[in-house]
């Protein structure tokens, strides 16, 4: 059996009286990929963005790669220690930067020796094909080439585990079908673990080995994506109406 | 203006006047000191007012309402008002003569120094509220991607801040054009610029001609800087899904006391020490009320002229922002340099402008010889900068607001009354606020255009300096920075209720 390459215990984040997340424990292994299902306002991008280092837990401790990176109401490593990438919801592409300049300033944050540095940014938009932005600014590209831009920043820095919070949110149905595939495709690829936050059970079947239900602020139920029953309910025409329950 | 700028002596065509401008020494020095002038003031008011506005807009501090309200007071105080307080301090026989005994800085402020000092402590707010807007303005997810590669520091310097670059950058053009144009303190602490040779030239000697070929060079910058701040305030970042996270806050930890002291001394420096030493000055209560007795017709002109005038103002303004928000057309950009620019023209050159235009017989020459020309002068000044901030409170107003009412057989007037107008109360009642303030402060256009035997406090204030004690011109600058603080103060107590309310 895989060990763990993530895993929260017991964490707890609360907003004034409110629990957004409530004693919450999984763990991910390595090579793994998650989906992190539930409505909107369930806690699961907060839960993404405390593994992340982005907020801090009232309570419990969260593991990666073997460290503890979260504990006793405080983080232990920021961020940029913890060898995470980060796909966010608006893709957060910086506006003022090329495409290659998003690229380059992640490499030059990790201190890539500059030789090095065209080559491995030339690799990360053949792996996301888009290879003839390089000098384009985020404006200039359609939803599907910054979704592909945005990946290509979080990959070039080679992360070991890679959340992403509901990046295909805003794309069409057949861009987000083509995008899946390719997330999929990458994600095998490199074997990098990956945490990902949906509303939407399609996205989470198509790309996910296990599924941890959420709902206000805790995991109901986690496990493997073809053991979890998807039951359409009469007369739904969304996917929003499905309900799902386990096998 | 400009017609008459091209007459020479014997009637015809003449360019003498601006030859004159481009060969004579005095001319290129006025052109050197007045654009030292323009890039000190705003270079200072950058230094001063960015930090102050990062910090207003991500650090933890508490008070952070009251801060922004008390630092913006010397934008709100004319700064002639600041000029004379620093006389006060630095001048021969001010506060630092008297304390050393002996005169050490009146050399120091009578000079272009001394009026970069004045004109940047009294615009840097500008530069403060210009940054903190755009700082809150960003994304956070755009520092936090850059947070989970890059340390803080690294973070602010390739991230934020070429993120709010443009916007420092506006409000320091403004900042500029706002300096190059100043009358007041320029004239007080005896620079020569293009502003006090161009009153001189026409109060003294009544060279129509010259004055106006004179300020031909203030308003070519006036239009350069009004399209430079046109370009950077445009579309230059993507329109994106707004995150409903914005601006990363920044934990002082260590840093609170250093950065309460940082605020603490821009009070002290901008507001406390200039309004206290007015205070001390002035030397008792009774000094106020026997200049309240002896001004009482100035101070009511102002009053009543401002407030008319800034009632004018939004009137006109709101017609005029309407029509910039909601028209369909392509020289838009156009319209928005002409309102930039029309409010960068110097005081003195406007008030050039309305004699010419309003000294003759008839219906123009009664106005002119009233003081109905002095609201004029208010309404020449400040309608573009009313209409140019209505612009953006109308454009809140989604389009289909009025469109439901055109549905429902309102018509034109009445959408815009029962519609429009009720959802930019908030945006009329800042209109009126900065209008008010800005008429109540005016000098440059109104030294020359008032008629004889009338007065505004402004004025009034001037005219007195050379040759009135000074406590009387002191208590006369105290009544003005506190009446000007009236609408302010009331304002923010307004907009803290509606916050509390929504």
């Amino acid at each position: 059996m895989n060990e763990s390459f993530v895993r929260l215990e017991a964490v707890t984040k609360r907003r004034g009286d409110r629990k957004v997340v409530s004693n919450v424990s999984f763990e991910a292994t390595e090579g793994e990929f998650l989906a992190l299902l539930g409505p909107s306002g369930c806690g699961k991008t907060t839960t993404l963005r405390l593994i992340a280092g982005l907020e801090t837990p009232d309570a419990g401790e969260i593991w990666i790669a073997g460290r503890r990176v979260t504990a006793n109401g405080s983080n232990l490593l920021p961020p940029r220690s913890r060898g995470v990438g980060f796909v966010f919801q608006d893709l957060a592409l910086w506006p003022h930067l090329t495409v290659t300049g998003n690229l380059d300033f992640v490499l030059a944050s990790a201190k890539v020796p500059k030789r090095e540095r065209a080559e491995r940014i030339a690799e990360a938009l053949r792996l996301v094909r888009i290879e003839g932005f390089a000098q384009s600014y985020p404006g200039q590209l359609s939803g599907g080439e910054q979704q592909r831009a945005a990946l290509a920043r979080t990959l070039i820095a080679r992360p070991r585990l890679l959340l992403l919070d509901e990046p295909m949110s805003s794309l069409d149905p057949n861009l987000k079908a083509e995008l899946l595939n390719e997330l999929a495709s990458v994600q095998r690829s490199l074997g990098v673990t990956a945490i990902y936050v949906t509303h939407n059970e399609d996205e989470a079947a198509a790309l996910a080995t296990r599924i941890a239900l959420m709902t206000d602020g805790r995991i109901e139920l986690i496990d493997k994506a073809e053991r979890l029953k998807l039951n359409r309910s009469e007369g739904a025409t969304s996917s929003a109406e499905r309900d799902y329950e386990a096998v | 203006m400009l017609g008459i700028s091209f007459i020479g002596a014997d009637g015809g065509f003449s360019l003498v006047k601006y030859r004159h401008l481009l060969t004579d020494m005095r001319q290129r020095d006025l052109l050197f000191t007045s654009t030292l002038l323009g890039v000190g003031s705003a270079l200072l008011a950058t230094i001063i007012g960015a930090p102050l506005g990062l910090l207003l807009a991500r650090a933890d501090l508490r008070a952070k309402r009251f801060l922004r309200l008390a630092l913006v007071v010397p934008l709100v105080i004319p700064p002639y008002i600041l000029g004379l307080a620093w006389i006060y301090i630095g001048g021969s026989a001010g506060v630092v003569a008297q304390a050393f005994g002996r005169d050490l800085l009146s050399n120091w402020t009578y000079s272009l120094t001394g009026a970069v000092l004045v004109l940047g402590t009294s615009f840097y707010p500008l530069t403060m509220l210009a940054t903190e807007a755009a700082a809150r303005r960003i994304d956070a997810p755009l520092e936090e991607a850059a947070l989970l590669v890059a340390r803080p520091h690294r973070v602010l310097s390739r991230i934020t801040l070429p993120l709010i670059a443009p916007s420092i950058a506006a409000a320091a053009l403004l900042t500029f054009v706002l300096a190059l144009s100043e009358f007041g303190v320029p004239g007080l602490l005896r620079v020569p610029v293009f502003t006090t040779e161009v009153f001189t030239t026409f109060a003294a000697l009544y060279d129509f001609g010259g004055a106006t070929a004179l300020a031909l060079p203030l308003l070519v910058v006036a239009l350069i800087a009004g399209i430079a701040v046109k370009l950077l305030i445009g579309n230059r970042m993507i329109t994106r899904p707004q995150s409903v996270r914005t601006g990363l806050p920044l934990a002082l930890g260590g840093w609170r006391v250093l950065v309460i002291g940082v605020f603490g001394l821009a009070l002290l420096w901008s507001v406390i020490l200039p309004l206290g030493v007015l205070a001390r000055e002035v030397g008792g209560f009774e000094r106020i009320v026997t200049s309240l007795r002896e001004s009482g017709s100035a101070i009511g002109n102002s009053v009543l002229l401002s407030t008319v005038g800034a009632t004018l103002i939004v009137a006109l303004g709101v017609l005029l922002g309407y029509g910039r928000a909601r028209a369909r057309m392509r020289l838009r950009g156009l319209v928005d340099l002409v309102l930039i620019v029309a409010f960068a023209v110097p005081s003195t050159v406007v008030g050039i402008g309305l004699i010419s235009l309003w000294n003759r017989p008839g219906l123009l020459g009664d106005i002119y010889n009233s003081t109905a020309i002095i609201v004029v002068a208010y309404l020449a000044r400040f309608v573009p900068v009313a209409a140019l901030v209505l612009t953006a409170s109308v454009r809140q107003i989604p389009i289909s607001s009025e469109e439901a009412a055109d549905v429902a057989g309102a018509s034109w007037l009445r959408t815009f009354t029962r519609i429009v107008l009720p959802q930019i109360r908030t945006g009329l009642a800042a209109a009126w606020v900065v209008a008010f303030i800005f008429a109540f402060g005016e000098l440059g256009a109104t030294v020359l255009v008032t008629p004889p035997g009338e007065s505004t406090l402004p004025v009034r204030i001037y005219t007195m300096i050379a040759n009135t004690p000074a406590s009387t011109v002191a208590a006369l600058a105290l009544m003005q920075a506190g009446i000007i603080l009236v609408p302010l103060a009331l304002f923010g107590i307004l907009a803290r209720n509606r916050e509390g309310k929504a």
